[in-house]
């Protein structure tokens, strides 16, 4: 997941000022940065809102960025974070409200594929398997973007995949 | 396993990347490069030194120094607006765009649009961009849209029924129904001035005439109903029975029959009828000083707040126990409870909040969720 060359010269750009420069960014990370919310939300209008918030909070900081580093890893930890974050508010709020205040175009559709046993995990669980298997980040690098020890990061992973095995 | 993630089906994946790709965009546009605020600082902290030097040798200096310790703003302001004061939403413009603030102080962003206005019952927004009128839902979707040239203070009036929006394209005063059929020109050489409906049924609006007069006039039918002499009309508004009329010397309250009921003058920058149209708010500048001030039906005048600089607003609450006023110096929304004892809230850091450069406008404060 390092940095490309490419990233690199397209975050000096938006630094610079450049609309180019954050439009690449964007397009480069909006895709898996969405997907990513939203398999640990199921919730198509708040992954959208999560996504958007986490390029906005980059738009922000965008002039305190280290060049040196890859952007991908600093908008993701923001992205889960906040998706378990809203996941477990929603366990809070309770089902019952959610069903009605879910848009009806956005009613994904929980059947018995992969989408459908993710969602019968916690969501801690679902945002390690994210980060794992769709962003494609180590169990050290996990454990670094979520402040997790290691061991609790494999011990997710294991009981998560295991749980996805006998759903699917 | 990679793969079977990337080929589950995310709705409404491409309108969500275009609609974020519009906020994210705006928001790029609007943020103030580090080099630009790196340059200034070195520059404000010789400006300070010089300035306490010369208050240290000279009595002039030492007036500059008085001035700049009086405070300019609110002190006890929270720095975040963790909630309204009461129901109802506020609409607010900035930087942005258009947002919602729900009472709990969670705030949404409709979009990016310049102007933004309450339907009357607050469940749709109408708002504009350069070229387009667009009424959307309280999500930010969009219902529809108008393009029309120049685009500028839309209001949203009717019943829950039967509603009709009005706004200037150029100079031309327009009005469109409420589903976006039927958009017609109303008049020509209106002023730069929000027109105000009257509440009800009846689709009557008044609106300002770079000619030099003040006009109501049935919109569904097109005729005059009245028409006064009133040159630089800064605000106009409806509320109940009285419609009033604010230049920079003189706010005018008319009843129902078009009689002016009240006359008050002044230097006026603002100016709201409460929800039932009992108590008029006033924006007065005094010198360097804003002044709100409270005028009662019978004309009795009540002073609740002043401060240096300049307010916008002011906008009531759906229950009219409190006024909403922005202070553009002090980057402080500032909320004042005007029935029962008289409290003030404030918030600070308005313009970050609102991810704005200039100052966010308060464009409405409706209607309990």
């Amino acid at each position: 997941m390092g940095a490309g060359r490419d990233e690199r010269a397209s975050v000096r750009a938006a630094q610079r000022g450049s609309a180019s420069g954050i439009e690449a960014l964007f397009r480069l990370h909006w895709p898996r940065a969405y997907r990513a919310a939203f398999l640990v939300v199921h919730d198509a209008a708040a992954a959208e809102d999560i996504a958007q918030e986490a390029f906005l909070a980059a738009v922000r900081n965008l002039d305190r960025f280290d060049r040196g580093r890859p952007f991908g890893p600093w908008l993701h930890r923001i992205v889960v974070n906040r998706a378990i974050d809203w996941a477990r508010a929603r366990q809070l709020r309770g089902e019952a409200e959610l069903v009605d205040a879910q848009a009806p175009e956005y009613s994904a559709p929980l059947d018995a594929s992969l989408l459908g046993a993710l969602a019968t995990l916690p969501a801690e669980h679902r945002a390690v398997i994210v980060l794992r298997h769709l962003l494609e980040y180590t169990p050290g690098e996990i454990a670094e973007l979520l402040g997790l020890p290691r061991g609790t990061v494999n011990s997710r992973l294991r009981r998560g995949l295991d749980a996805l095995k006998e759903s699917v | 396993m990679r793969k079977d993630l990337e080929r589950i089906e995310v709705p409404g994946e491409h309108e969500a990347r275009e609609r974020s790709w519009a906020v994210v965009q705006a928001a790029f546009v609007e943020r103030e490069p580090q080099s630009r605020r790196r340059s200034w600082k070195p520059v404000a902290a010789v400006a300070i030194a010089l300035v306490a030097l010369a208050g240290l040798l000279s009595p002039p200096g030492r007036a500059v120094l008085d001035e700049i310790r009086e405070v300019v703003g609110v002190e006890t302001a929270q720095p975040a607006l963790f909630s309204l004061p009461s129901s109802g939403r506020l609409l607010v413009t900035s930087d942005a765009g258009a947002w919602i603030v729900d009472p709990d102080g969670s705030k949404r962003l409709l979009g990016s649009y310049r102007e933004a206005s309450w339907s009357p019952f607050a469940n749709f927004v109408v708002a504009t961009r350069r070229n387009e009128l667009v009424a959307l839902e309280l999500d930010g979707d969009v219902r529809w849209s108008l393009s029309r040239p120049d685009v500028r203070f839309p209001r949203w009036g009717g019943t829950q029924a039967d509603t009709r929006i009005t706004y200037l394209s150029g100079s031309e005063l327009r009005v469109v129904a409420g589903d976006g059929k039927d958009d017609h020109r109303l008049a020509r050489r209106a002023s730069p001035v929000a027109p105000a409906w009257r509440p009800g049924p009846a689709h009557v609006l008044t609106y300002a005439r770079r000619d030099g007069f003040v006009r109501v006039v049935d919109a569904d039918r097109g005729t005059i109903l009245a028409r006064n002499e009133a040159r630089d009309v800064v605000r106009l508004d409806w509320v109940a029975d009285r419609r009033l009329r604010v230049s920079p010397t003189a706010a005018v309250l008319f009843d129902d029959s078009g009689q002016d009921v009240l006359r008050t003058d002044g230097r006026f920058s603002g100016a709201a009828l409460s929800p039932r149209a009992q108590q008029l708010a006033l924006v007065s500048v005094r010198g360097g000083t804003s002044v709100v001030e409270l005028v009662s039906r019978a004309g009795a005048t009540r002073q609740l707040f002043s401060g240096r600089g300049r307010f916008d607003g002011p906008a009531w609450s759906p229950d009219g126990r409190w006024l909403a006023i922005g202070w553009p110096e002090a980057d402080q929304l500032v909320f004042i409870r005007v029935a029962g004892r008289q409290q003030i809230r404030a918030v600070s850091n308005v313009s970050s909040q609102f991810r704005s450069r200039s100052f966010p406008r308060i464009s409405g404060w409706c209607c309990a969720p």
